[in-house]
């Protein structure tokens, strides 16, 4: 129930609207809930044949309580409405605001079409509860109040039959709250598990073509389709019952005012224009309870959002500030990996990934990592940025645990270009000034020329401005690879973390990118990894990982003359060259 | 997507003047939508039939209690008892029906909008890359889940009742008219008034409602790069600002809806207005009658609860004229994007055209699970560039008169530098898109001729981005194809030398692949990548830099496999390292969308050119820091 508790935050947040807009529709109620009191006047001075003007003052009356009421109503309706949007704004922006901390690792272990279903369609249901949901909540019980105060005051007896049927509401309410609930939760479930294929799919579309996959793809959609449907229907069949039923309750109210109503009419214990007030005032609840199905979904679908939106909310960032930070000052920027081991948490038995690393880069040099397919670089590197937190052991940088810099300073100090280059779809200089947003365009020219870049851009249609389509789509793989290292280099960081970032550039450019580099590098620290022996041979330190663990370390010669695994992959990359000479 | 906060307010200009323009296609939507209907049109009808029903139950309840209270004030307690009965009996019959009605309709509802998801599901699996290119992946989810929802609300508020509401105004009118004339025009006085009023609303809903439904598409695909691209917005502090871009996607969706609800709520309350005056100018009106004793009481109960009913469908047209706005955007939108072409057939009038002569094979389209034949065709294999130009963007040609040919059988090599046009020429082959000028073959036939899944299945592509499925890894590799059996899964393993590493992961075959293979790294996916060419077993194989980021040492391993699956197979391939290409048969240098050389290694050596320059740079760099060059020999590489 802490999504409740967190909406009624949100909604304290705009008290004052909501209290406006209840005292307006206090105002709206009251009134109209007066014209079948008026009404049943108006009936007793025409049954005793009193003269008309009378009559035309129950008339006046009334018809200044309809403008008035509606009046009032046009604005309950709107401030309370709009207050919902606000909240539904809000909450949007929140829940954005909380995933904008969430770390790598909650990404890794979550769809991103749920996500997006959470933010749109569980928003929107909360929306709901609060704009017309609230309105109702207050404006019901105020209805059947009223009716009850005025009911009682003409006949005690009916108002109580007419009491003893509504009770039958109650019944009816414990008896559907319970398989609405759980029926629409099942449907939403549903829903974003289509989502989540859809948005996969779609992502995968250039796999989806290439291995003729629209079939199964579609398949798979079918059945995903169908079993929303199933569930929707369970859904439809409940809310179905709802409404006949009470549509038929109401009736009964009716009947009975008729029934026994009439009896007493006829016995002389009450008036004809009670009894026209009785209707009356049934009528104004009609509405009220032909809604009520609506409501209790309504009702239903937005707390099972909030419920939904707080599993989100109520993740923690693993990866946060410290309470007390150490600001980063101007010492050198060495970086320490002291006895680090990691280990994915996500199912908790899952093997650490990186076992005892234990290496430091000084100031200025550079530290080259090497190793097999899934030995662990990638993740090393993840962990300086602090995109994951270390398992045991401590990660220092100039002699400070990492973990104890402002998270803004440590990033910050970092430019990381990854081994999946991911851009987003706006222009080329926006993707890049998100190393510096401040940075001139003379900058930004300065770092596309370093990258290589600078004359394949001058020839897009609107250079600099040109749109890259979603995640850099229209740019090819070393392009979009070179435009993610110009973004790092623009940062201007003190330790530059190159993680495999030029796989997919030719030899050719990748040589005139890091002679270019060196300028860039000049006193920086830097970590790379790579595959290539021209890049790592030139490193001041050498690593060598496999499954997790530093299995050598050295220079390129000293590696080389020890002659392990750095030196047989070194020698098969020299005998595949050879074998191009002949 | 205008990102800077200047342009927000010129953008939402615009918009303005684009929902304005967007004029009302509402009878042709409205004739689309019943295509989807038509088949649950028995459903559909019997949903219809029983809604006259439910209304003439409901309408004779006034009558009912008019003949009630009648009897009340003639005191007869007997016929006050069977109107009594009769109106229970009305009141049930009333119920039973608006149940079978509402479920009905439900069921009309969800079918065609099951029918309808899968057909725009399928409908853009079929879609160019064109198509991608250009729509982010947060609006084209928008269309096939968020805007088939409003479609489903438009059934399940009882909106397509609104022509059934026109009726039952009409029958109320007629009773009152019967009834007592000059009554029911008193009650009526009040509803020119309404129906301008909601001409008003209808006039100026109409924009907002579409304008809404643009704002939070952007919101979605705002959020559909933000959440994946998370790390990078991370690493660069980009927190506060990427916030501040989606607080003004927010807002402005939030500021549409505003002007809406005030819109909804001034009907609203005119319409409760409208009722209240009503009764007060039907008793200012009748008390004189009833008096003089023309009208009972009973006559005007009656009357009060036919006003109730009248208003009834007013009030709510708003809401539903609000869900029916929705819906027929959103149907707009879903129709347009079923509107946009799909991939097949291109240019040729048939879609899978009688084979070339020389491929007239019937294994042409030929599943992938099916091994290749022992005898490769004369020209099963070939492939040919015929001065092929291209461009992704007006103007600004990727390929500028391409013309090469891969013989059946033969291993041709593309090189150069980023951006010079290598990977489009897979592209262009799997036909992701399709050329501006000349002609690409494959197996002697133009490739927009082909059979497109037939095409695709006749070769294999390892594209750059390797992208997994969410599933596991052997769901992965037999790619959806239930006739792959494990044992053959196993054989393209040990083929490829990736069993010791499937072996390690949790679970082997069964490892859990997470969302774009989240949980393996770059070099873990390609090496999958590669395993599924060994499964899928095609006759052309195309590999984009396959192997460009699987360390040193697993390509090594690799590369024995792949020269095992290359041999007798045409295959073209695009690499960087001058080792991986070393073997093809021919090399083609292409240069700024032009081929500069072709031939074989020694020719291009000996010509000493383009390639010469660019194998000498690429020796230069990796052995110049070699201290201890290996000596290793041939055969050991072999």
């Amino acid at each position: 129930m802490a999504g409740i508790a967190r909406l009624t935050d949100y909604l304290w947040q705009y008290w004052r609207r909501y209290l406006l807009g209840g005292l307006c529709l206090v105002g709206t109620t009251s009134l109209l809930m007066l014209v079948p009191w008026w009404v049943r006047g108006a009936i007793d001075v025409i049954e005793r044949g009193d003269p008309h003007s009378e009559l035309g003052g129950y008339v006046l009356w009334i018809a200044l309580a309809a403008i008035g009421g509606g009046l009032l109503r046009g604005v309950s309706r709107s401030i309370i409405f709009n207050a919902g949007r606000n909240v539904e704004y809000d909450i949007r922006n929140d829940l954005f605001a909380h995933l904008e901390k969430l770390p790598l690792g909650y990404y890794q272990s979550q769809r991103t079409g749920d996500l997006m279903s959470r933010a749109i369609n569980d928003i929107n249901a909360v929306r709901q509860l609060l704009g017309p949901g609230f309105l109702n909540l207050v404006n019901t019980p105020l209805y059947f109040v009223y009716a009850a105060v005025f009911m009682f005051a003409m006949n005690v007896q009916l108002t109580v039959a007419v009491a003893a049927c509504l009770t039958l509401l109650a019944l009816v309410f414990r008896q559907f709250r319970g398989r609405i609930q759980r029926a629409s939760l099942r449907v939403q479930r549903q829903m974003s598990r289509m989502s989540a294929h859809v948005q996969e799919n779609l992502s995968g579309m250039h796999v989806v073509k290439a291995y003729v996959q629209a079939e199964p793809q579609t398949g798979r959609f079918t059945e995903l389709n169908e079993e929303y449907q199933g569930r929707s229907m369970d859904l439809a069949r409940c809310r179905g019952m709802i409404n006949p039923l009470m549509v038929a309750l109401h009736g009964l109210t009716v009947l009975v005012v008729l029934w026994y109503g009439g009896w007493l009419t006829i016995r002389d214990q009450t008036g004809v224009a009670d009894l026209v007030a009785f209707i009356l005032y049934l009528n104004v609840l009609a509405w009220p309870m032909a809604a009520f199905g609506w409501m209790i979904s309504l009702i239903e679908r937005g707390r099972a959002a909030m419920e939904r939106l707080e599993e989100v909310f109520e993740v923690e960032p693993a990866i946060a500030d410290p309470e007390r930070p150490v600001p980063l000052t101007d010492r050198e920027r060495g970086i320490e990996f002291d006895n680090v081991s990691f280990a994915y948490n996500g199912d908790g038995k899952r093997e650490p990934v990186l076992r005892d690393i234990s290496f430091q880069v000084p100031p200025g040099r550079k530290l080259a990592i090497v190793g097999r397919t899934g030995s662990g670089k990638s993740t090393l590197t993840h962990l300086i940025p602090r995109l994951h937190d270390v398992t045991s052991g401590a990660i220092r940088l100039g002699g400070v645990d990492i973990r104890s810099l402002p998270l803004e300073e440590l990033r910050g100090a970092i430019g990381y270009a990854p081994q999946d280059p991911f851009l987003f779809s706006t222009s080329i200089q926006e993707n890049l000034k998100f190393g510096d947003a401040e940075a001139s365009e003379q900058e930004v020219r300065r770092v596309l020329d370093v990258a290589d870049l600078e004359s394949e851009v001058e020839v897009f249609p609107d250079g600099l401005d040109t749109r890259v389509g979603e995640r850099g789509i229209t740019l090819s793989g070393g392009q979009k690879q070179r435009a993610t290292l110009a973004r790092a280099i623009l940062a201007d960081p003190e330790l530059l973390i190159l993680d495999d970032c030029l796989s997919s550039v030719d030899s050719q450019t990748e040589q005139r990118i890091l002679h270019g580099f060196e300028s860039v590098l000049k006193d920086k620290t830097c970590i790379v990894i790579s595959h290539r022996m021209a890049v790592i041979s030139q490193a001041d330190e050498i690593l060598v990982l496999e499954d997790g663990r530093i299995v050598e370390r050295g220079n390129h010669e000293s590696l080389l003359r020890a002659g392990g695994v750095y030196a047989q992959m070194y020698r098969r990359q020299q005998m595949s060259d050879e074998l191009d000479e002949i | 997507m205008a990102r800077a906060p200047g342009n927000i307010a010129a953008r939402n200009a615009r918009e303005e003047q684009e929902t304005v323009a967007g004029k009302a296609y509402d009878v042709e939507l409205a004739r689309r939508l019943w295509r989807f209907i038509r088949p649950h049109r028995k459903v559909f009808f019997l949903s219809a039939l029983l809604l006259p029903v439910h209304q003439v139950f409901n309408l004779v309840q006034p009558l009912l209690l008019k003949a009630g209270f009648d009897a009340v004030a003639a005191g007869d307690g007997v016929t006050l008892l069977t109107t009594g009965v009769l109106f229970g009996v009305a009141l049930l019959a009333e119920a039973v029906a608006f149940f079978f009605q509402y479920y009905l309709s439900m069921l009309v509802a969800q079918r065609c909008l099951a029918d309808l998801r899968v057909k725009v599901f399928s409908h853009v699996q079929r879609l160019p890359m064109s198509y991608f290119d250009r729509n982010p992946v947060g609006r084209v989810m928008t269309r096939m889940t968020t805007d088939v929802e409003v479609l489903q609300e438009m059934f399940a508020a009882g909106a397509m009742n609104l022509v059934a509401d026109l009726v039952l105004i009409v029958a109320i009118v007629t009773i009152m008219m019967s009834l007592h004339p000059g009554l029911a025009l008193v009650s009526l006085a009040m509803m020119p008034f309404l129906l301008l009023g909601i001409n008003v609303f209808r006039l100026k809903a109409r924009q907002t409602y579409r304008l809404i439904r643009t704002r939070i598409a952007r919101v979605n695909a705002y959020l559909g790069e933000a959440i994946p691209g998370m790390a990078v917005i991370q690493l660069f502090n980009r927190q506060e600002r990427s916030f501040e871009e989606f607080d003004d996607l927010n807002r402005s969706h939030r500021d549409a809806i505003r002007r809406s609800n005030v819109y909804e709520a001034s009907l609203f309350s005119m319409v409760e207005a409208a009722g209240s005056l009503s009764i007060a100018l039907l008793l200012w009106y009748g008390g004189g009658e009833v008096l003089q004793g023309i009208v009972s009481i009973g006559t005007f109960v009656a009357f009060s609860e036919y006003i109730r009913r009248l208003f009834v469908p007013l009030r709510d047209f708003s809401n539903k004229y609000a869900v029916i706005q929705a819906a027929m955007t959103a149907a707009e939108r879903i129709f347009e994007l079923l509107d946009t072409p799909v991939e097949r057939p291109g240019r040729s009038a048939t879609p899978d055209p009688a084979p070339a002569p020389a491929a007239a094979s019937p294994a042409v389209g030929l599943a992938s699970g099916v091994p290749g034949p022992a005898v490769i065709q004369p020209s099963r294999g070939a492939v040919e560039f015929d001065d092929v130009w291209f461009s992704y963007r007006p103007n600004d040609p990727v390929l500028k008169g391409v013309s090469f040919r891969i013989e059946p059988g033969e291993r041709v090599a593309v090189i150069g530098a980023t951006g010079s046009g290598k990977t489009t020429t897979i592209k262009l082959m799997s036909r992701f898109y399709d050329v501006d000028g000349g002609a690409v073959r494959v197996g002697g036939r133009d490739v927009r001729e082909w059979d497109l899944d037939a095409l695709r299945r006749h070769m294999g592509v390892v594209l750059q981005d390797v992208f997994l499925f969410s599933g596991d890894i052997l769901s992965n590799l037999k790619l959806g194809n239930p006739d792959v059996s494990k044992d053959r899964v196993r054989a393209a393993l040990r083929n490829a030398n990736a069993e010791g590493f499937v072996r390690r992961l949790p679970g082997g075959l069964q490892a859990p692949v997470r969302e774009r293979g989240n949980n393996l790294s770059a070099g873990q996916r390609q090496l999958l990548a590669l395993v599924r060419m060994f499964v899928v077993d095609p006759e052309i194989l195309v590999l984009d830099e396959a192997t460009s980021s699987v360390d040193t040492e697993t390509e090594f391993l690799v590369q024995g496999a792949f020269e095992k699956i290359m041999a007798n197979r045409t295959c073209l391939v695009i690499a960087h390292r001058l080792s991986t290409i070393r073997n093809a048969d021919r090399i083609v240098v292409f240069h700024r969308g032009v081929i500069r050389e072709m031939g074989s290694h020694a020719e291009l050596m000996e010509k000493g050119g383009v390639y010469y320059r660019l194998h000498q740079l690429q020796f230069q760099g990796e052995g110049a820091a070699a201290a201890a060059p290996g000596t290793g020999d041939a055969a050991a590489v072999d």
